[in-house]
């Protein structure tokens, strides 16, 4: 019974150091980088680290669950999975490389790919010699300075 | 005065719709008296959009509340400058700026081009005029910056206004609006250039020639309208960033990114002429992106920052959109004979190639960035939910890009046209390599660990290198025959070659931005609640808390706080940052305390009072090297204007002649 009672103590004073310790979330470094992950819903635009929104109603709770999860120890993807339970997917500002998202992800590249074809394809095609259209002689000394130029270039 | 204004509107409109038909009918029936009347109907046109913005200024700075725009966006206590700002600071009063600058920027078309390119011409004023035809349909029936409201009738009178949104008070915000507009607008002249010369049937490059200048001068508006955004998001937004990838931000710099992908490859068509087809898509796919942009700043369709109220408008502009892009689709496809490429590629490694991929990447950079930001309306379409697409997206894939840019900005300009032999590549490149790997390896040493970072001081250091060594051979090159000192050579060398000495400077201004860009990885911050005498610490800064004080004037009320300032125990004086409240629109707004240096910025932001009103919260922040970015957009500045400065010595590229030689000459080698 004792035992009990001083455990749920030592919980009880756990807790309200964690509370106390509320000041700011954002001195803790893991916070600042998963917080940056997330998008603040408030309306401005930037990650719950970012906000600098005072009394933001979003951000401010953010931060604070931010923080308690980090003490509790939970993993980077435990906490995502928490918040996109709370506010859904449009809180990651990255999507999940998953499902249909995936294609947001690999389509830049595809598109350097395709890109990377074309240029290879042109370039092949640019490289055969026109066929020699019909004009007038070329002047023999013009000619010759070409010749002369061409063999400086290298 | 409402009825002038919107007099004014309807009148420009019907005078556009005549100017269409009448420059097209008389181009076609080659009836003089007809291109001639629909010319001078773009003089009138400018002069009644101009009455129309007169209107609305004027009761702007009279606070004729009676304006529904006028009460929306302004309020009495505002400063005159903000008054006339408000002009652009709402939907229906930028959209009329728009209409404005583009019917100026018609007259000057059409003024300077009045005895040149008669051929044309008539299809250049109807291209510019249909787009006028659009934005005044906006501004007569859609988005009327002369709605009234109902004074008088039901309302007995409007105190005072909603006033300008506070973020938008500031010197820079006021500036930025019109110097993106000037940006988006101005691409539509050599759009218009590049639809008369397809109609036309143009064989040569005429209306490449014709509106280089215009390109530039485009291009360096929009540089300025998006470095001025950065510049003002630093300063007002109270945490530094001066980028977010914000969907409106994507929209003004992707017709940026077309629009430089565009100047470098024009040169393979004067030069060379290849790539004909791809010069006029790119030409129009930037004009394209303009509307898009201002679509996207207006429909509400992707949330952002700076969108205007939702509204319908934005069916309009899809509406547009597609006409146009399929009218431009159409016309290059029914005229591919006259935009046969005329030379052939000789080697891979060569200028020709460097500038095919120069062209890929950063095509693909605006892809990349196009799909970010549509890509939360696609997967909402597909899944259902809702996605953000941040920062994070962005800067992944586009600082790689950003980079491989950086490297084909060093390497591109030293190969020869034509073929580069590997010899001389190997004796361009080696010093500035060995340079940048030492650089790399000393920061290594020093403990810098970040791989972007490290990657990008690297490739900095070697774009620079190369550029200076392009300087010095010319520069020597002049001292040795003429004896000037190697300044005054260098400074003769770009005055004999401004477009190549001027593109260079501005290559040199991108590595500065690039500096500066990567200054950010390693920005530090703190948050705190002090009162006064507190002191607190911030990487080599100390900070103590002098005075907090209280203030208010008609327009808003503020706290503000005195902090001396240390660094490594030097006093460096005190910064007072401050906190607005701004009365009529009831929102607040930082005004950040900056100590800007090369090295690194010092910033201080009043976030607020803390819950019990005692004490203030004050952000610190130091941003290093983030100057260079603001210095690089001065040095970009020069170079453009270097670019517009015509060369001292003429350079005669006599393309086709040369070109028919050189065939000539090819198919008797076959032989």
């Amino acid at each position: 019974m004792r035992r009990r009672l001083r455990s749920s103590l030592l919980i009880l004073a756990v807790a309200a150091l964690m509370l106390g310790q509320g000041g700011n979330p954002l001195e803790n470094a893991r916070v600042r980088l998963l917080g940056d992950q997330l998008a603040c819903l408030c309306g401005c635009g930037s990650s719950i680290t970012s906000c600098n929104m005072l009394h933001c109603h979003i951000s401010e709770p953010a931060r604070q669950k931010l923080l308690s999860m980090v003490n509790a120890g939970r993993s980077d993807s435990e906490i995502f999975a928490a918040f996109v339970k709370e506010y859904g997917q449009r809180v990651l500002l990255k999507p999940p490389s998953e499902g249909f998202n995936l294609l947001g992800w690999l389509m830049p590249f595809i598109a350097i790919g395709a890109g990377l074809a074309l240029v290879w394809w042109l370039i092949r095609r640019f490289r055969r010699p026109l066929a020699a259209t019909a004009g007038p002689e070329p002047d023999p000394a013009l000619m010759a300075q070409i010749e002369k130029d061409l063999d400086k270039l290298d | 005065m409402e009825n002038l204004g919107a007099l004014a509107i309807l009148l420009a409109f019907c005078l556009a719709v005549f100017a269409v038909i009448g420059s097209v009918v008389g181009g076609w029936k080659r009836n003089e008296f007809l291109v001639i009347s629909a010319q001078r109907a773009v003089y009138s046109i400018w002069l009644l959009v101009t009455v129309a913005s007169g209107v609305l200024v004027s009761s702007l700075l009279a606070s004729d509340f009676r304006f529904a725009y006028v009460a929306a966006h302004s309020n009495r206590a505002m400063p005159t400058l903000y008054k006339f700002a408000a002009w652009w600071g709402g939907q229906e009063g930028s959209l009329l700026l728009w209409s404005w600058l583009l019917a100026s920027y018609a007259a000057v078309v059409v003024f300077t081009n009045r005895r040149k390119h008669r051929g044309i011409m008539p299809y250049v004023t109807a291209t510019l005029m249909v787009t006028q035809c659009f934005f005044l349909i906006l501004n007569a029936f859609v988005a009327s910056p002369f709605q009234m409201l109902a004074v008088g009738r039901g309302i007995t009178s409007v105190a005072d206004g909603q006033g300008l949104n506070p973020l938008l008070q500031y010197p820079a915000m006021a500036i930025h609006p019109p110097m993106l507009y000037l940006g988006y607008v101005g691409f539509a002249v050599p759009f218009a250039f590049a639809i008369g010369s397809l109609i036309t049937r143009q064989p040569g490059d005429a209306w490449i020639h014709t509106t280089r200048r215009w390109t530039l001068v485009t291009w360096l508006f929009q540089s300025s309208g998006i470095i001025l955004g950065a510049g003002w998001a630093y300063a007002v937004l109270g945490w530094g960033g001066y980028w977010n990838w914000d969907a409106v931000e994507n929209a003004s710099f992707l017709p940026w990114v077309t629009a430089t992908a565009f100047l470098h490859s024009v040169m393979m068509q004067e030069k060379k002429g290849m790539m004909k087809v791809w010069n006029m898509v790119l030409i129009s796919g930037t004009f394209f992106l303009c509307i898009f942009g201002t679509f996207l700043t207006r429909s509400g369709v992707v949330s952002s920052v700076h969108a205007f109220a939702q509204s319908s408008i934005g069916q309009w502009f899809v509406g547009f959109l597609a006409l146009t892009i399929a009218g431009t689709v159409y016309l290059i496809l029914s005229r591919l004979d006259y935009l046969k490429t005329e030379a052939r590629l000789e080697s891979v490694v060569s200028r020709e190639s460097s500038f095919m991929f120069n062209n890929l990447i950063l095509l693909a950079a605006a892809f990349a960035i196009l799909w970010g930001t549509l890509f939360p309306v696609i997967s909402e379409a597909v899944t259902g939910e809702k996605i953000t697409v941040g920062p994070p997206f962005f800067n992944r894939i586009n600082i790689p890009i950003g980079l491989f840019l950086l490297f084909l900005t060093g390497v591109g300009p030293l190969f020869a046209w034509r073929r580069t032999s590997l010899e001389s590549l190997r004796r361009n490149f080696q010093w500035p390599l060995l340079g940048g790997l030492v650089l790399v390896m000393g920061l290594f040493v020093a403990g810098m660990r970040h791989p972007y970072a490290l990657m990008s001081f690297g490739l900095c250091l070697f774009v620079a290198w190369t550029i200076s060594v392009e300087f010095y051979k010319g520069a020597r090159a002049i001292h040795a025959k003429s004896g000037q000192n190697l300044l005054l050579a260098a400074v003769e060398l770009t005055r004999r070659n401004t477009r190549r000495y001027g593109g260079y400077i501005v290559h040199l201004a991108i590595v500065l931005m690039f500096v500066g860009f990567t200054g950010s990885a390693f920005n530090k911050d703190t948050t705190i609640e002090v009162k006064v005498g507190d002191r607190f610490t911030l990487g080599h800064y100390e900070m103590k808390v002098v005075d907090l004080r209280e203030g208010d004037n008609d327009n808003y009320s503020q706290s503000s706080a005195l902090i001396e300032v240390w660094k490594d125990g030097q006093p460096l004086g005190t910064m007072a940052p401050e906190r607005r409240f701004y009365k009529a629109s009831r929102q607040g707004t930082s005004e950040v305390a900056i100590r800007r240096r090369l090295n690194e910025d010092l910033y201080l932001n009043f976030a607020g009072k803390s819950d019990d009103e005692q004490r203030a919260v004050i952000q610190a922040f130091v941003f290093p090297l983030v100057s260079w970015i603001w210095l690089g957009f001065w040095l970009l500045a020069l170079g453009t204007l270097i670019c517009l400065v015509p060369s001292k010595v003429r350079f005669e590229f006599a393309r086709l002649p040369a070109v028919r030689v050189t065939q000539k000459y090819a198919a008797t080698v076959k032989k």
